[in-house]
């Protein structure tokens, strides 16, 4: 993470760590567009004011995206339900996730809509813990909650998960 | 975690997630891109590393001058008092000189983070000219350690800045 902390190389982690970021901004805003620029809100003012502060930048980032997620959503809570859907609302033009070569589409579809049908306190813990690699620690800071409560939804989000989807077929 | 769970955990990290778009990209970029060149900052950017002298305010001289007299009160408190009824003899053998009283703690690190930035408005300069009052509010920390024990101090201060840029105005 150090690498962020180089004027040069903010481009480089960015391109790395954003699809992780987008997918986490993602469980707290309506779209995908709204998910980009809280992004992009706390990425800037990170790199502009914070990148010489100590610790892990993405806990602090993933933070920083709550809060601009959570203030984005008080200054839009006006938008009409009509807006919402034409935008995309929930349901996205594109999957969450990057089809990869030799994979079973269908088996990658089933867990996207499987994660959709998730509680979303169970969806945000499973993301940050599987895709954004934080610590039970971690998640309870940055959704200030116990991280003991944590732990408890991703297990529960697994075990939903577990029994929405079919085991996959290896070989 | 029984099996099952760690299979669907594992399958689950091997997803993943869809690539930032390019246009998204740019625009951070561009937008980064529109922050001042650090060499054209303005003379009143505050210090972020121990580089720049303006740390060392006011504030932390008191703090270095009262670790100093703290350092000085326990060295003499640590000092063996010659005992009243010592021979003579004893008593005229000097005492070797106390060690010269060293820094404890050093400064090892400074940083500020700029947490609001307002734009008051326009205020009247002698003269009549024009100027914007900007207001910058900032947590300053600056941490000392002693490399004897590695104690270390770690002193917070909120601090305002208020910036006054002299506005021109040219017809042409």
């Amino acid at each position: 993470m150090e690498a962020t902390h180089d004027n040069g190389t903010w481009k480089d982690w960015l391109a790395a760590h954003g699809p992780k970021l987008l997918l986490c901004a993602r469980q707290w805003t309506r779209s995908l567009a709204d998910a980009e620029d809280v992004v992009q809100e706390a990425f800037v003012r990170y790199w502009r004011h914070q990148r010489h502060l100590p610790g892990d930048p993405q806990a602090l980032l993933i933070t920083s995206i709550r809060r601009a997620a959570l203030d984005h959503a008080r200054r839009h809570a006006r938008r009409t339900a009509r807006e919402e859907k034409a935008d995309g609302g929930l349901e996205e033009r594109d999957g969450t996730f990057e089809p990869q070569p030799g994979e079973d589409a269908d088996r990658r579809n089933e867990i996207e809509v499987a994660l959709q049908r998730l509680p979303a306190v169970q969806r945000e813990v499973l993301v940050l813990k599987i895709w954004n690699e934080l610590t039970f620690e971690q998640i309870g800071e940055t959704l200030e909650i116990p991280a003991n409560t944590a732990a408890s939804r991703y297990r529960y989000a697994l075990a939903a998960l577990r029994k929405e989807l079919k085991p996959a077929c290896h070989g | 975690m029984d099996e099952s769970l760690q299979e669907l955990e594992n399958e689950l990290k091997k997803l993943q997630p869809r690539r930032a778009p390019a246009r998204w990209l740019n625009q951070i970029n561009r937008e980064l891109a529109a922050e001042l060149p650090a060499p054209a900052r303005p003379r009143y950017a505050t210090a972020t590393n121990l580089g720049s002298w303006k740390w060392l305010g006011w504030r932390t001289v008191g703090l270095a001058a009262a670790l100093a007299l703290v350092a000085t009160v326990g060295l003499v408190s640590l000092r063996r008092p010659v005992p009243a009824d010592a021979p003579a003899g004893l008593a005229a053998v000097p005492t070797p000189a106390a060690p010269a009283a060293e820094p404890l703690y050093e400064p090892v690190a400074a940083s500020n983070v700029l947490y609001d930035l307002k734009d008051e408005g326009e205020v009247k300069l002698a003269g009549d000219a024009s100027a914007r009052q900007v207001r910058a509010r900032y947590v300053d920390t600056y941490t000392w350690k002693n490399p004897r024990n590695n104690a270390s101090i770690k002193w917070t201060v909120p601090r305002d800045e208020i910036r006054v840029v002299p506005a021109s105005y040219n017809p042409n």
